[in-house]
């Protein structure tokens, strides 16, 4: 009688965990992906001075267009940390 | 998607070799024929178009890189990967997988930069410019310089290969999700967009990036 109640309470258990293990799991990806304001706050601070710069100095626009480019990518990085998490908690986990 | 690190030969690595022998296949043609070229005549077709991409690269590099030594040596380097990228980045609209989707792939060009930036570092610059560099220039912080420059050693090869690896990725899942939304027929329509701006736009960017980003360390560490 008790074993089998304990049994039962057991296997609940288990299921509820591996339900809440992916809920979870998925929150976190969310949460995980909000890391995307800071790149973007920044690669649009790049790119509002970069618009300034070339204001200031058409005949420089290429070099700086150039230079606009790689910084933002570096910018991104931190974004992309974020997305990597979020993929490997739903993909890969 | 392709999430396995080991396992039977995966649609990326595919795609990567056949790349790499189409490529091979024109630009040994192209080498064979710069010889037999007679200088007096204007290049025409095939041999302009190279000349022409080749002219464009050296003017453009030698903006960033000013000594011939340094530009001799680095230069070849910097146009196999730059052409390669260009031309792997935009694979997927003739029907193959994208190689830098593959973590594998991505996961080489960073063993590839790091490997290429020691070479660098014996060849232009003395043990003890690289001792220096490392410590840092307050001689009382070097126990906690010298951690903080070793792991960046390590992590600018790696975040730049993983940058790549994201990007493609991301372009991907976003098209395959719109694929998935839309349906056939609404895909149609789509596509002409995603495509345009996650292969070619994007995969050109980032190759691009990953040019200028290798230049950039490359000369820090030649000169270091």
């Amino acid at each position: 009688m008790f074993d089998s109640i304990f049994n039962s309470v057991i296997r609940f258990a288990t299921e509820y965990n591996e339900h809440f293990a992916n809920g979870m799991a998925y929150l976190g990806a969310g949460i995980a992906v909000i890391g995307g304001l800071g790149p973007g706050i920044g690669q649009g601070f790049a790119a509002g001075k970069a618009a300034e710069a070339v204001g200031r100095q058409p005949e420089a626009q290429s070099k700086i267009l150039v230079t606009t480019l790689v910084t933002q990518a570096v910018a991104e990085t931190t974004g992309l940390y974020g997305l990597v998490i979020a993929i490997l908690l739903i993909f890969a986990r | 998607m392709q999430f396995d690190l080991i396992g039977p030969i995966s649609p990326a690595v595919i795609s990567t070799i056949f790349i790499v022998i189409l490529l091979s296949i024109i630009f040994v043609i192209a080498g064979i024929r710069v010889k037999k070229m007679d200088p007096a005549k204007t290049p025409k077709g095939f041999m302009f178009l190279m000349i022409v991409i080749v002219d464009f690269f050296n003017k453009f590099l030698s903006g960033y890189i000013t000594e011939k030594r340094r530009f001799n040596f680095f230069a070849p380097y910097l146009f196999t990967i730059l052409i390669f990228l260009a031309v792997a980045n935009i694979s997927s609209l003739f029907g193959m997988t994208a190689p830098l989707s593959n973590i594998g792939v991505a996961m080489s060009f960073s063993i590839l930069t790091f490997i290429m930036v020691r070479v660098t570092e014996f060849k232009f610059s003395t043990l003890k410019g690289k001792f220096n560099s490392l410590v840092g220039p307050v001689k009382a912080l070097a126990p906690i310089m010298v951690p903080i420059n070793l792991i960046g050693e390590f992590s600018t090869p790696f975040s730049m290969g993983l940058r790549l690896f994201v990007n493609l990725l991301s372009g991907a899942i976003i098209t395959a999700i719109f694929y998935g939304l839309l349906g056939l027929i609404g895909g149609l329509f789509a596509g002409v967009a995603l495509h345009a701006m996650f292969d070619i736009f994007f995969g050109l960017i980032q190759a691009f990036v990953f040019f200028m980003l290798s230049t950039v360390n490359l000369s820090m560490a030649s000169e270091a």
